[in-house]
């Protein structure tokens, strides 16, 4: 009996797709920069402000939008709050892309598969036959590329 | 030039066969339900309203650790131009491809629900194809932003640490 993917119970305290909210909150080159210089260690309002030519507000703003992504965290130390990275939805953030890239690694095998056997079943019917090309095992695709223009960079 | 602004996939591959083959798998039912999914998946639903705007419905079935699984991913194209782009997205739905919250359908809290894939292609000779495919997590809409992959790479080495 096909068990489908049915819905679950609703979890109470995950909004339905708190990655979204990250990928939303990381779309923006300022709160990059935040991000950036958090992975440097923990900074205040005053401090992550510094770099920038926008108004204290402004950058409280951001930092708002990336507390509520999940991104950071306020500890509370003494008067002030300082910012610091929380690295676990940053993580999720890249494991959710690198399981994809595997995930489509493997239909990308499939693909070269099936025009592979696609190209193997044509020759066969073609007027002027090439060979015996069934007989040789269908090979994976191989990244044959002409040239590497990676390979002149210098450094 | 395509910039992605946030944490993405991006494979590239280098097919032997013309440029209007590898695009005819991607746009023709048939043919995509033969390679796409994981293996041992069977693809027994495919339908696609092939024009920018059109539907696009994907049913999956394949064996999970608790006995045979169904999965179903509903969307849209976005562009088509053959044979060298094609741009759709893609959500979790179910049978009746209604779109679903990660949560309802059993995917991994925090996934996100709504994904877009860019297939890039480019005839290298006649007789083979470069594709570039691109899935991001939610449209990359946000002009500029150069550098943000290896910006995030170089948060992600923070990570390790």
């Amino acid at each position: 009996m096909p068990t489908t993917h049915r819905p679950t119970e609703p979890t109470t305290d995950l909004t339905t797709d708190a990655l979204t909210d990250t990928f939303s909150a990381l779309a923006n080159p300022t709160r990059r920069a935040i991000l950036a210089r958090l992975s440097d260690g923990e900074a205040t309002v005053n401090e992550l402000a510094r770099p920038f030519e926008m108004t204290l507000p402004a950058v409280s703003k951001h930092i708002a939008v990336l507390e509520r992504a999940g991104l950071i965290e306020r500890r509370r130390s003494g008067t002030t709050r300082p910012c610091v990275l929380a690295r676990d939805r940053l993580r999720q953030a890249v494991e959710w892309a690198a399981a994809l890239e595997i995930e489509w690694t493997a239909r990308l095998d499939r693909l070269g598969d099936h025009l592979d056997a696609r190209t193997a079943s044509t020759s066969e019917v073609a007027a002027t036959p090439v060979s015996d090309r069934s007989a040789t095992p269908a090979t994976p695709t191989t990244p044959a590329r002409p040239t590497s223009p990676d390979e002149r960079n210098p450094g | 030039m395509t910039d992605t602004t946030t944490p993405h996939a991006r494979i590239e591959r280098t097919f032997d066969a013309p440029i209007d083959e590898v695009w005819r798998m991607w746009v023709e039912p048939s043919e995509f339900a033969a390679w796409y999914g994981p293996p041992g998946a069977e693809i027994p639903v495919c339908e696609m309203d092939v024009k920018e705007g059109g539907r696009r419905f994907v049913g999956m079935r394949m064996q999970g650790p608790d006995g045979e699984m169904q999965m179903w991913f509903v969307g849209a194209f976005v562009e088509i131009t053959a044979p060298t782009r094609l741009v759709y997205t893609e959500s979790l739905a179910n049978a009746d491809g209604d779109a679903l919250s990660p949560e309802e359908s059993g995917m991994p809290p925090g996934a996100p629900s709504d994904t877009q894939v860019t297939v890039e292609l480019q005839a290298i000779d006649d007789d083979r194809t470069a594709v570039v495919v691109r899935h991001v997590g939610i449209p990359a809409d946000s002009p500029g932003a150069m550098g943000w992959q290896m910006a995030l790479d170089k948060l992600a080495a923070h990570l390790d640490d």
